[in-house]
């Protein structure tokens, strides 16, 4: 579904990516794990047309037998109409707007109004907290209630592919464990996720496959399984001696 | 110090507050989504009233349709302001914009004397707005009534649109954070430029009023009302568009009734007054009186 085929990315000077290749197949989720700095949240904003690479090709299949888009070229309106969502990393919920109109500024491109009601209706069925406090200022609520906020108004877009930038951060365990849970529901229901997780043991566990990042490129990458089993990436990221 | 001069000194506040007002309501939405005090933002004010004395004057135009066209030339000026002018100082520091902004004032304000001269104009609006208009308590010029009850509807109009339409939301989704707007698919630079179309069509009717009240218009005309909106913008709090309403009326009310209220020596004193009364309203509350604590962007 998402091809990354040797993407360079300047980013204020420094030389952000240094060649990154990787794959993303519908119905995956794909962990991008490494530490801070590593090049994980400008993997994530250089796929949502936030920053343009400098070469490499970076393509996006949004339906099997789809024609597949060049995304380098593609302005950051045009990826979310292809069907790519991007929660950015610290959630990023609108203070100025309400928690109802958070959500629906998820649709902002889509036309259809009452198939974006129904939609919204879902998601607060599913996220009860979201109908309960719809009137007040996004950033009233508390850092879980965020996180669903944020996912649900990344979900308004029907987006094929979503790109999630630690969700995990700030959270408490409990709750972490709950935003996984619904990652995982996500993925049953047929959605392909490209997940940024500083938290490695979470991530792995989760994940059918991922990558791990550091200074700009990719060093190693496996199955979920293979790299949560793997010595070196046990003592680096899952704080295992 | 009859009553009935302090009804009509207050109808008078009321009025001009109306003008500063929607001066200021643009000031504020240009701040809020680029962070640019734009100070040329009243010479757009003194294009709306040189736009009316050209549809009156020389087109001949309805008074109706001469607002109309006069809110399309001050938004069409301010778009392209935008566009050529401040857009290329997107994401340069605060002061740049600033700075570029003073550039396009100087550059408007010297166009305005080589092409139009710096000479005053008359203005003449049609009789029936000349005409007095009975309320009751007093009577009022009908030009008066039209200037407050067209702020307000405008205000009014503004108020829904942005709170109520999904382009509304979306200005003010992009006017807390660029990026994150871009993920939910809004054009910023559309959003950016809207904004400067609305608080420039409404700063050009609002040299329309100003024409059509005192009769006659300038090339420097819009810089001391462009000033005392800005106050007014400052007072309310930057950002606020009720604020920005509420500080052009404060600032339209206390300054006429300084002048009517006290000796007749004091009243040289009503700009000092205006800028003295800024700096009194800033010390005591630094957002204004309906701003938020906003930092500026990084």
């Amino acid at each position: 579904m998402l091809w990354l085929d040797e993407m360079h990315v300047r980013r204020a000077g420094t030389h952000a990516l240094r060649g990154i290749s990787l794959t993303v197949g519908a119905g995956e989720i794909v962990a991008l794990i490494g530490s801070n700095g590593a090049g994980k949240t400008t993997t994530l904003a250089t796929v949502s047309g936030l920053l343009r690479p400098q070469s490499g090709t970076l393509r996006f299949q949004p339906d099997a037998g789809a024609a597949s888009l060049s995304l380098a070229t593609m302005a950051a309106e045009q990826i979310v109409r292809a069907g790519i969502s991007h929660c950015p990393e610290g959630r990023q919920v609108f203070a100025a707007l309400t928690v109802a109109e958070n959500l629906r500024i998820g649709a902002y491109l889509r036309q259809d109004r009452a198939a974006v009601e129904r939609d919204a209706a879902e998601i607060e069925a599913q996220f009860p907290i979201l109908a309960e406090r719809a009137g007040l200022p996004g950033d009233k609520l508390s850092g879980g209630e965020q996180m669903m906020l944020v996912i649900g108004r990344a979900l308004m877009s029907r987006p094929k592919l979503l790109l999630l930038d630690e969700p995990s951060l700030g959270l408490a365990p409990r709750l972490v464990e709950h935003v996984f849970d619904i990652l995982e529901r996500l993925r049953a229901e047929g959605m392909t996720i490209l997940l940024v997780e500083q938290n490695a043991s979470m991530a792995l566990e989760i994940a059918d496959r991922a990558y791990v990042m550091e200074a700009g490129r990719i060093v190693l990458s496996g199955t979920g399984r293979e790299l949560a089993g793997n010595s070196d990436i046990r003592r680096a990221y899952l704080g295992a001696a | 110090m009859t009553s009935a001069y302090i009804l009509s000194q207050i109808a008078n506040g009321v009025i001009l507050g109306s003008m500063y007002a929607l001066v200021a309501i643009g000031f504020t939405m240009i701040y809020s989504i680029v962070r640019l005090i734009n100070f040329a933002h009243g010479d757009i004010f003194t294009i709306g009233a040189f736009t009316t004395l050209a549809c009156i004057a020389l087109a001949k135009l309805p008074f109706p349709v001469a607002i109309v066209v006069v809110v399309a030339a001050g938004a069409l000026t301010g778009m392209v302001i935008e566009r050529i002018a401040f857009r290329p100082m997107r994401g340069a520091p605060q002061v740049t914009g600033f700075i570029a902004s003073l550039a396009v004032a100087i550059f408007l304000e010297n166009l305005a004397v080589m092409t139009i001269s710096a000479q005053p104009r008359t203005f003449l609006v049609p009789d029936y707005l000349n005409g007095l208009v009975d309320l009751g308590l007093m009577s009022v010029r009908m030009i008066d009534l039209m200037i407050v009850l067209l702020a307000i509807v405008l205000t009014i109009a503004l108020v829904l649109f942005v709170r109520f339409t999904k382009v509304g939301v979306a200005m003010r989704a992009t006017a807390e954070n660029y990026d994150v707007a871009r993920l939910m698919g809004i054009n910023i630079n559309r959003m950016i430029m809207l904004a400067f179309a609305i608080g420039s069509g409404l700063a050009a009717v609002s040299g329309l009023m100003w024409g059509s009240k005192y009769g006659q218009i300038s090339p420097f005309m819009g810089l001391l009302p462009g000033l005392k909106a800005f106050v007014a913008a400052v007072i309310g709090g930057v950002g606020s568009i009720p604020g920005a309403v509420l500080g052009g009326y404060l600032l339209g009310l206390s300054e006429v009734l300084f002048v009517a209220l006290l000796p007749p020596e004091y009243s040289g004193y009503r700009n000092a007054f205006v800028f003295g009364a800024l700096i009194i309203v800033l010390l005591v509350m630094p957002n204004g009186l309906l701003g938020r604590n906003t930092e500026a962007r990084a």
